[in-house]
């Protein structure tokens, strides 16, 4: 009874008073009660291949956003995933469960070679070198065709699971357990796992992070290692989801759709890529397959991302996260916004305002 | 085989030359990654078409036109959407990139995906050392020397070139110097987005002109820019000039390997970055700390 | 000032005046439903937004329009009108976007059957999907061989699959080669050259791999001398390069084989440096009739093949259903236009059926033996290396080899005589000459160069 309570308490504190966490609460539920609701097999699918992506989208921001290195070639980590599962699924009649760890393995072999440019390249030329790993490999794929199947790839790759509702549940479930993983790898905060701050410091001042003796190179290449893991997890699970794999998932525009989507929901917060994918991609989807609405998908994107980017420069979470939550300047807790005094130091939030108000008075007895 | 290689590698990486000036010259002042740059060139291939091909206007007009036209949308396009978020860098990356998805949907809309032609300035074919090569393609080289030697005159020579590079060196100091460093960046965004004009102009009759024709060249341009070092114009001009004479190198060299032109000059392209981070001619910054 | 009671009743009398029209107009709404036909839904799965593809929707759109006209499609004695649907699979730029439309054809929409599919990658994905939801897919696009190998690898899954057009990748590849044959045995007439040197100029693809060994075997025993391989990208945008390195190579005849956007960047730089050789192969891109225009005419004297060519009725059908296209579209017809025919195909098996249920159908459309607008169609069974193929050959599908000449499509093949042994001994091509066939014209060009250089 007492561990009850203590748990009705912790969770109070943990969660319910934060409204960015119930956000989050409320989406996990949401998510997981779908099924429940419908089992249409067109939604369902839409869904699933949204958390495929999310996973995707918040790899690239586990890399870009926290340790500053912007790689334009995240789809090489995608497609080699997806390759290697697919292979060792069809010759090697591996299962599921051993084929995508491995697939996420072969996609850490090339987030470490991708690694080694960036250990001497900053900037713009680390992102242009990332940029052409996805169309050398495209190139490799090409060459190679009797094993890769050349452009029309490899076909009759092994289900996920035997149904449409279970590969859905299948893929949330994964989506939900390696999103949290990523989250707490960049929580700062996180008194459990130092690579967060050090990621921190390595974005915002490497010289600095290098001076405090901090081997910089051993942890761009954890990052470049963690960020191609968790997109060779989606590569694998796409792979089995689709069953077919082809260089469809080496082009370009697929390694800017996570750049988008991520930069759309709000960088450097893996929450933020998963908001932004899950917004996004179920929206032009239905809007690509509704006759008018095919013609002005592409330009409905191209708006939406224009102007969150020049009214909500951070990303869309960030923004709604600023609105809806008050950090202490005293104690640092996140409190909701329309409180007055913070919930565990009882400090007054919005100084500035009482401070303005004074300043207000005073002036008001002046005639000027 | 050389003759061949010289002249083909010499069209090839001309042809990059021109877009790949433009996009370093905007880089180098404003810092910004202008992914929207193809799209101008794009857009004048477009109104040269319709000017030229539709409403019967002459060749050389329309093809002056174009140029102004692009040049103002540049300037225009920059002023609105880019300027305000000048100092997120990846902000305006994306901005421009969904600027250039924009543009192509836009024409996607009102000309439809059909290939169209816009008719070259002068028809028509000549030999050179043996090598076949169609007049435009020599027009095409031969204006790119003029605008090199027009943007270095620009650059070097008059007070707004001066005004350019020092907004480029070090824009707070131009600021305090009483240079107008937003009108300087809108109007280097216009002169870039001019030369992008020019391109599609003489670049334009020797391609299909199609809503999608953008993209392939964005990647030579940026891989031109990095190679030849960002800030330095000479550098990005030069190596397009490499990247041209790689993709020829593999053609001629390797015919059943003519595909992967791409990936090879991108793998160029990186083993030169890794043994020269900056670039060929790259001007290293300090890392600035704020 | 009305009084109380007046308003209300002024009121009342409103509200009952409007609910009684809106009544009567549901009843009459809903009896326009009940009296109205029923339908049965067909789904279209392309792509709009390149020019070749839309030629597609709209063959599939004509021939929805016609049927119904004529009295729809009887159903176990019910006519049913169709009910056309589109689904915009951008499978050119994203497969899964692909996949996404057909499902949301099969199962939001629910079809009883779908047409359409270019890209092969694409149209794999299409038939899985259509293998779990058990529902017809007849492919009226893609030629990739591997479609119709899954359906031979495990026909109870993939059996739901037919191909009306186009013929599939080995065929295609013979109807090069007679092609080459043809203009080879022009240029010996011509120039008096017993060996042409050919130069191989084919895109970096599955087929054209295949397309490059049969080529190394077959081209010596033709008589012909390979002088080099180029491989250019399906989408490139300049091949200047290959080419001058061609013409340095001394060919005196290019074979191609291009089924992407760089296919009129081929045939437009050719004519436009006028390379001294025969340009002669296929061109997918090259066959649509804008590439005239959008090459400014420099396409000329290229040889490649669709299904349909200017002026030339293989079958009784295929002058009318052209004329009323170009009418209708303004376009004439490109090969992708015989959904047209898939859904007459579709038809006639479930009328003969009596039902849409799948599996009847697909018993049924085994047996089909149709007319179509570009030959008669007969599906190879299952058993056959490509089962649910449209077979190749005289008397059933041929395609019309044609040469590009003054903005026209001129059949030049079948020429009446007999193939190459090696590609097929059928004695039935000899005598089949379509009417409008004319000889293989050398480019003017190529015929000086080679004449002055002796």
């Amino acid at each position: 009874m007492k561990y009850l309570s203590w748990f009705i308490r912790w969770i109070n504190n943990r969660i319910f008073s934060i409204p960015g966490r119930v956000i989050a609460l409320l989406f996990v539920a949401a998510i997981l009660a779908i099924p429940l609701i419908t089992t249409e097999s067109y939604f369902l699918r839409i869904l699933t291949l949204t958390a495929i992506f999310a996973i995707y989208a918040a790899s690239w921001d586990l890399l870009a956003g926290f340790t500053g290195q912007v790689n334009l070639g995240q789809a090489a980590f995608f497609g080699v995933s997806v390759y290697t599962a697919s292979l060792l699924n069809i010759h090697l009649n591996l299962p599921v469960w051993a084929t995508i760890p491995l697939g996420a393995l072969a996609a850490v072999l090339i987030g470490l070679l991708t690694c080694v440019p960036a250990l001497r390249l900053r900037g713009f030329y680390l992102a242009l070198v990332t940029l052409s790993f996805p169309i050398i490999l495209n190139g490799v794929v090409l060459i190679f065709t009797d094993y890769t199947g050349g452009e029309l790839g490899l076909s009759g790759i092994g289900r996920l699971s035997g149904s449409r509702v279970t590969d859905y549940y299948l893929v949330q479930i994964v989506m939900l357990v390696v999103v949290f993983m990523m989250y707490k790898f960049t929580d700062a905060g996180s008194k459990m796992v130092r690579t967060a701050l050090i990621f921190h410091a390595i974005r915002e001042d490497e010289i600095t992070a290098r001076a405090s003796g901090i081997d910089t190179t051993r942890y761009k290449m954890v990052a470049f290692a963690m960020s191609g893991f968790f997109a060779g997890i989606a590569g694998g699970l796409y792979a089995h989801y689709m069953r077919i794999a082809g260089p469809s998932t080496l082009e370009l525009i697929f390694s800017f759709q996570a750049i988008l989507w991520t930069i759309f929901g709000g960088i450097g917060t893996i929450y933020g890529a998963v908001a932004g994918v899950y917004i996004l991609y179920p929206l032009i989807e239905v809007m690509r397959l509704h006759p008018a609405g095919e013609k002005i998908q592409v330009i409905v994107f191209a708006l939406i991302l224009i102007f969150t980017l020049l009214f909500m420069p951070q990303g869309l979470t960030t923004w709604v996260r600023d609105k809806i939550e008050v950090t202490c300047p005293r104690c640092k807790t996140i409190n909701i916004w329309y409180r007055k005094k913070c919930r565990s130091c009882r400090a007054s939030l919005h100084l500035e305002k009482r401070d303005r108000q004074s300043e207000k008075g005073a002036l008001d007895e002046v005639d000027l | 085989m050389i003759a061949n290689i010289l002249i083909n590698g010499l069209i090839t990486g001309g042809t990059f030359a021109i877009l790949a000036l433009g996009f370093s010259l905007v880089f180098g002042v404003a810092k910004i990654l202008n992914l929207a740059h193809t799209a101008f060139y794009m857009i004048a291939a477009f109104f040269i078409y319709t000017t030229s091909v539709n409403l019967g206007l002459p060749l050389a007009f329309s093809a002056v036109l174009a140029v102004l036209f692009t040049g103002l949308l540049g300037m225009v396009c920059y002023k609105v959407l880019l300027d305000r978020v000048k100092k997120h860098e990846t902000a305006v990356m994306i901005i421009s990139l969904a600027v250039g998805m924009l543009f192509q949907e836009l024409l996607l809309i009102i000309f439809s995906g059909a290939y169209r032609r816009v008719p070259p300035f002068i028809p028509g074919f000549t030999e050179l050392l043996g090598v076949r090569v169609s007049y435009q393609h020599l027009l095409a080289i031969v204006v790119s020397g003029f605008i090199l030697l027009g943007i270095w005159a620009l650059m070097s020579k008059t007070r707004l070139g001066k005004a350019v590079r020092a907004v480029a060196e070090d824009y707070e100091i131009a600021n305090v110097m009483g240079i107008n460093v937003s009108w300087i960046c809108t109007l280097t965004n216009g002169i870039s987005a001019g030369l992008a004009g020019v391109a599609g102009a003489v670049v334009a009759p020797l391609y299909m002109v199609q809503p999608y024709m953008w993209m392939h060249p964005l990647i030579m341009v940026l891989a031109a820019v990095v190679l030849g070092g960002l800030g330095s114009a000479k550098g990005s001009v030069i190596a397009a000039l490499i990247l041209g004479f790689a993709e020829t190198l593999v053609i001629f060299l390797v015919p059943g390997g003519s595909f992967l032109r791409g990936a090879i000059s991108l793998c160029v392209m990186v083993v030169v970055l890794m043994l020269r981070p900056e670039g060929l001619f790259g001007v290293v910054f300090e890392e600035e700390r704020l | 000032m009305r009084s109380g009671v007046n308003q209300s009743s002024r009121f009342n009398r409103w509200v009952l005046t409007v609910f009684g029209v809106s009544l009567v107009a549901v009843f009459l709404f809903s009896a326009a439903e009940v009296l109205a036909k029923p339908t049965v839904k067909f789904g279209v799965i392309t792509t709009t937004k390149y020019p070749i593809t839309t030629h597609q929707w709209w063959g599939a759109q004509m021939a929805a329009e016609e049927i119904n006209a004529a009295g729809g499609v009887n159903i176990g004695g019910v006519s049913h009108d169709i009910d056309l649907i589109k689904a915009e699979s951008n499978e050119l730029a994203s497969v899964t976007d692909a996949a996404n439309a057909m499902e949301k054809l099969l199962t939001v929409d629910k079809v009883a059957a779908v047409t359409g599919g270019l890209r092969g990658e694409a149209v794999l994905a299409m038939m899985e999907l259509m293998a779990d939801h058990k529902k017809i897919f007849i492919s009226s696009g893609s030629g990739s061989k591997e479609t119709s190998e899954k359906v031979a690898e495990n026909y109870d899954r993939y059996k739901y699959y037919f191909r009306n057009t186009y013929i599939n990748t080995v065929y295609m590849g013979k109807i090069q080669f007679a092609l080459l044959d043809i203009t080879a045995a022009k240029v010996r007439e011509v120039l008096g050259i017993k060996t042409p040197k050919v130069a191989l100029l084919i895109e970096q693809a599955m087929w054209g791999n295949v397309q490059i060994e049969v080529a190394k075997k077959l081209l010596p025993e033709m008589g012909l001398e390979i002088v080099g391989v180029w491989r250019p990208s399906p989408h490139t945008t300049d091949v200047t390069a290959e080419l001058t390195a061609i013409k340095s190579a001394g060919a005196h005849m290019i074979f191609t084989g291009m089924t992407g956007p760089g296919g009129p960047v081929v045939s437009g730089q050719w004519g436009q440096l006028q390379i001294p050789a025969t340009l002669s192969g296929y061109n997918a891109f090259g066959s649509w009739e804008g590439t005239w225009k959008a090459t400014g005419g420099m396409c000329a004297y290229e040889i490649t093949y669709d299904a349909y060519a200017h002026d030339v009725a293989i079958t009784p059908k295929t002058i009318p259903f052209m004329e009323k296209y170009i009418q209708k579209y303004g376009q004439k017809p490109l090969f992708v236009a015989g959904a047209y025919d898939a859904l007459y195909i579709w038809k006639e098996a479930v009328e003969r059926a009596g039902t849409i249920d799948a599996d009847k159908v697909v018993a049924e459309l085994e047996k089909t033996d149709y007319i179509a607008t570009y030959g008669r169609v007969v599906f190879h069974p299952q058993g056959h290396q490509f089962p649910h193929d449209v077979i190749w050959g005289p008397g059933y599908m041929t395609t019309v080899g044609f040469q590009w000449r003054d903005g026209k499509q001129i059949c030049v093949w079948p020429n009446g005589e007999a193939l190459f042994p090696a590609l097929s001994t059928d004695p039935g091509w000899k005598g089949l000459k379509y009417q409008g066939t004319q000889d293989v014209q050398l480019p003017p060009w190529m015929v000086e160069y080679w004449k002055s250089k002796k």
